[in-house]
């Protein structure tokens, strides 16, 4: 008897027969969330961080874990007794006086020995000020500041918006108990949102197997086993015909007739204790919510692809987050055909993933061959569309299959220039009518901001003064302003360890985010108020 | 300064924490006792108890001798895996196999000098309410729910009203994947622990019919392996999900039953992850509600500014959001409410099913429950004799043992408290 082992099943999924490798088993944890692909994202990644306080450094140790591929800490700055207190990633009272990021470096790069870490010992200024300087830090595929001066994050903010190839730049603010982030960048094409819901079943519109099975199933010839192990997909498949055809061919759509559909449903129950049925009733939300193209989708097809700025300055051709966007622009025009195509099923393409149901094995089996098989007709199809189409863009296959398997909840992001909200007054005062405690905090730390870069001392005073200038005249300040001032007033150069970790991982995911393109990262202004601890979001 | 460059606060140390001690903000108590009075407290006086040493405790351990306590306690029966190292970040691949309570003291100590860490390598069961009433705070990081409703039901039972000093804040905080939560626990003060046990996600529990005739998916087929075929194979042999031989012989079998009815997707990853319940976790999720676990605990020693009433969740799948509420006392919290908890059951239920009932359902799930009235016992899992003498019940109407609004204490060995219930019948 052959061994299992040796067995066949047919499905690449299932070639793991043995216990994995000792990089899988560290990973576990991880890969369960982000599997290979995010992984092999993150391992090609090199992220630059710009100077090596706590928040930068607990940054990086979340990064550093989960296995980036390089990383390079930038602080021309001497450890102070003061960085020594707080940091966890310098070795005390002996790192004083030491360079931070030299410091840092061995010790954050200790924690996983597959990431490359570098420390470099430049003033940020400097770097910005020369053309091998700039080229260096848009060579990276992530850049992250913390706290910078207000002259500085302007320079870099500029430098890297100015290209569509260049890495996006998460901006990092802190002080005592509040804090806020924002990712610039230009576009973020999600090929893997992790949707948690599932996509259409196509029981409106069934493909010629699943009507099929559905014509041919009699109730009444069924003896009783059988019939309580119609999957619900039949089930539906066939109360919907019926429906369409008592109806115009028009769906049950207001309230009554949504109810009424669910009664024929029950209706067809032999037994009080048919599951199936149950279920189907229970699943016919299904049957009004399947369009041919959601609308989030359509709105993709709708989008034009960003043209490079005029005074782009991108001199080394376009970078692999370019070529990947491009991709991806080539596969939603790709999909608009494949849904206008006389050949397809005038919606999306098929999921061939089904949930689980109540049924036996052998329906179940039959049922989820049908859906891949008929999957893979329209991938075949999707495919055909592409090189007939666009038969000089080149696109990686394993790319293709993925976003056949995810159209129903792939995503665009476009984002914004840092600083272009806050350029729009009144956006910005209608903002705090809205939203006032965050964005009276996030308006805060730009005042914060302002006054240290100028060496003006932080008074409570200054800062309304200061936030005043950044809203139409005669604004009034919420109450919620009294606090934000107040916190910073108290500790205006506070990076208090439980925020510095805190940040340390809101950042971290929105990193692994923008890598690994899956998940979806933060739009707009991210604010953090650890003092009552929440979150919120403003300048979307 | 200081020549002893290991064991003393250098000037400046506590720069940016002092910033916060140092003078009150608009939202801090008038009770706050800004400067030296709360350095002290915290510096010198405070005891603080950590339990877990994992995912969260390591962030956790880290964060609280980086603000300023300086005597951490810290509870962990558990010792380093390969798969820690992904986010447990004072461990190495050197440490695998040794304690985490005791590997992750010896770290903060070497790396945060003049705090003081004690490990303790066991059960938090092991201890007893003079060991917990020593601490003023408890902050907990851990992913089993049983030792949670532990933890919470002791510090609850700890309050005597005449002490305000038996009242231990308890800070609680849970990760899974990008989501997570914390919240602050003031035993009999705030909802509990118990209180919201019906906000856990209902594990995922296949029916044995389904594992047994009608396996659809590659995770029946594995409970099948698991559950079924095992105890038929090693009879009372105990499966050792940590043992790679145990996990192959489970991955095998279920691998040919899956082949058998046709069902793909039963790999060696998929296997473990079924059998040992494994939920996705990163260091970053980790390090956010570790972060807030600490800055509530911080707030608290210190009076420094408000601290969470009481609930914080977090989601960062689809952009940040975050949801800050309170959550409300039960009264017919077991362990903190005080009043039976109404329950309505058919007149012809028998006690095993009422039994299958309280195992089941969302806001008790009590493994093994032993029934009693206030004059007779119903059905006791232990002793053996007691269990034996009551068996019989076990097929017998609750109606024919309880009145109508007749009450039944409901108790489990593993949980320190008794479920009261009043029955109804329709
Ligand atoms: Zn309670």
């Amino acid at each position: 008897m052959a061994q299992p082992d040796s067995q066949e099943i047919g499905d690449a999924t299932t070639a793991v027969h043995s216990q994995p490798d000792s990089k899988t088993r560290r990973y576990d944890r991880q890969l369960r969330l982000w599997a290979a692909s995010g992984q092999s994202a993150l391992e090609s990644s090199r992220t630059l961080v710009i100077s090596a306080s706590a928040t930068s450094t607990s940054i990086l140790k979340n990064l550093v874990l989960p296995g980036i591929g390089h990383f390079t800490l930038l602080d021309a700055d001497a450890v102070s007794p003061a960085d020594a207190g707080n940091n966890f990633f310098l070795n005390g009272y002996s790192s004083i006086g030491k360079n931070k990021a030299e410091e840092a470096v061995p010790l954050l790069t200790e924690l996983n020995e597959s990431v490359d870490g570098k420390a470099e010992v430049k003033p940020i200024d400097e770097v910005l000020q020369t053309d091998e300087g700039r080229n260096w830090v848009k060579s990276f595929s992530l850049v992250i500041a913390h706290n910078l001066s207000q002259d500085t994050l302007d320079t870099l903010s500029k430098l890297l918006w100015d290209g569509l190839g260049n890495p996006p730049l998460i901006v990092v603010r802190s002080a005592g108990f509040l804090a806020d982030f924002f990712i610039q960048f230009h576009e973020q094409c999600i090929i893997e949102p992790h949707s948690e819901t599932f996509p259409s079943l196509r029981l409106t519109r069934p493909f010629p197997a699943l009507a099929e099975w559905a014509n041919s199933t009699d109730y009444d010839k069924l003896d009783p086993t059988e019939h309580a192990h119609i999957p619900f997909p039949i089930i539906l498949v066939k109360a919907t015909e019926k429906w369409k055809a008592e109806h115009d061919g028009q769906l049950p759509k207001v309230y009554a007739e949504k109810q009424a559909f669910k009664a024929a449903i029950r209706d067809l129950q032999k037994k009080m204790d048919e599951e199936n049925f149950d279920e189907a009733e229970a699943q016919a939300w299904r049957i009004s919510g399947e369009v041919p193209v959601p609308s989030e989708i359509k709105s993709l097809f709708a989008l034009t692809p960003l043209v490079p700025a005029s005074s782009s300055s991108s001199t080394n051709g376009s970078s692999v987050s370019e070529q990947s966007n491009a991709a991806f622009h080539t596969l939603l025009q790709t999909l608009k055909l494949f849904v206008e195509s006389p050949e397809g099923p005038g919606c999306l393409p098929l999921t061939s993933t089904l949930p689980d149901m109540h049924t036996d094995t052998e329906s179940y089996v039959r049922l989820q061959r049908m859906y891949k098989e008929q999957a893979g007709k329209e991938a075949a199809l999707f495919k055909k569309i592409l090189k007939a189409n666009f038969p000089d863009t080149p696109v990686d296959d394993g790319m293709v299959d993925l976003f056949v398997k995810n159209t129903h909840h792939v995503n665009v992001l476009r984002g914004k220039r840092w600083g272009a909200w806050e350029e729009d007054k009144s956006a910005v005062a209608s903002s705090l009518e809205s939203d006032p405690r965050e964005t009276a905090t996030h308006l805060a730390l730009s005042a914060l901001s302002n006054l240290q870069s100028k060496g003006i001392d932080v008074t409570a005073d200054a800062l309304r003064a200061d936030i005043l200038t950044r809203l139409p005249p005669n604004t009034e300040l919420p109450e919620e302003m009294t606090n934000a001032v107040g916190e910073l007033e108290r500790s205006p150069t506070a990076d208090v360890p439980n925020t510095a970790a805190f940040l340390g991982g809101m950042i971290a995911q929105e990193a692994i985010k923008m890598i690994t393109k899956q998940y979806v990262p933060v739009k707009g202004y991210c604010v953090v108020d650890l003092v009552e601890s929440w979150t919120g979001v403003v300048g979307a | 300064m200081n020549g002893n460059s290991t064991s003393s606060d250098w000037d400046g140390r506590y720069f940016h924490v002092d910033q916060i001690l140092d003078k009150p903000g608009p939202r801090t108590d008038p009770s706050f006792l800004a400067g030296d009075g709360v350095k002290d407290f915290l510096r010198n006086q405070c005891k603080i108890l950590v339990i877990g040493a994992g995912g969260l405790g390591c962030e956790i351990l880290a964060n609280l001798a980086l603000s300023g306590f300086k005597d951490i306690h810290v509870i962990d029966m558990d010792t380093i895996d390969i798969s820690n190292l992904n986010r447990q970040f004072l461990f190495r691949q050197k440490d695998v196999g040794k304690p985490k309570a005791t590997v992750a003291a010896e770290f903060i100590m070497n790396r945060v000098p003049g705090v003081q860490v004690t490990p303790y390598y066991g059960k938090i069961q092991d201890k007893d309410e003079d060991y917990y009433m020593q601490f003023n705070l408890v902050v907990c990081g851990l992913d089993s729910v049983e030792a949670r409703r532990w933890i919470n039901a002791t510090l609850v039972n700890m309050v005597d009203p005449e002490n305000p000093e038996s009242l231990k804040p308890l800070i609680d905080g849970g990760t899974e994947g990008f989501k997570g939560q914390a919240r602050v626990i003031l035993p009999t003060v705030s909802s509990c622990y118990e209180c919201s046990l019906d906000m856990l996600n209902k594990p995922t529990a296949f029916p044995i019919c389904t594992i047994a005739n009608t396996p659809r998916l590659p995770e029946h087929c594995i409970e099948w392996a698991s559950v079924l075929e095992w105890p038929r194979v090693f009879g009372d042999k105990k499966l050792d999900t940590d043992d790679p031989e145990h996990i192959g012989w489970l991955f095998n079998h279920a691998l040919k039953r899956a082949k058998e009815f046709k069902i793909e997707g039963v790999t060696w990853s998929l296997t473990q992850g079924v059998v040992k319940n494994i939920i996705p976790a990163i260091a970053s999720t980790n390090a956010i509600i570790a972060a807030s676990c600490c800055n509530e605990a911080f707030k608290i020693a210190t009076s420094s500014a408000a601290y969470l009433n009481n609930y914080f969740m977090l989601i960062g799948t689809d952009g940040v959001y975050s949801y800050t509420f309170e959550h409300e006392q039960r009264k017919d919290c077991p362990v903190c409410g005080g009043e039976s908890l109404d329950i309505s059951i058919k007149k012809d239920w028998t006690v095993e099913r009422l039994i299958e009932m309280l195992v089941e359902k969302q806001d008790i799930q009590i493994k093994k429950p032993s029934l009693s009235t206030p004059t007779k016992q119903i059905y006791l899992q232990a002793p053996p004799q007691l269990e034996q003498a009551t068996r019989p019940n076990l097929e017998k109407k609750v109606s024919e043992l309880v009145e109508d609004g007749g009450d039944i204490t409901v108790t489990a060995a593993s949980l320190p408290f008794n479920l009261s219930l009043r029955i109804k019948y329709i």
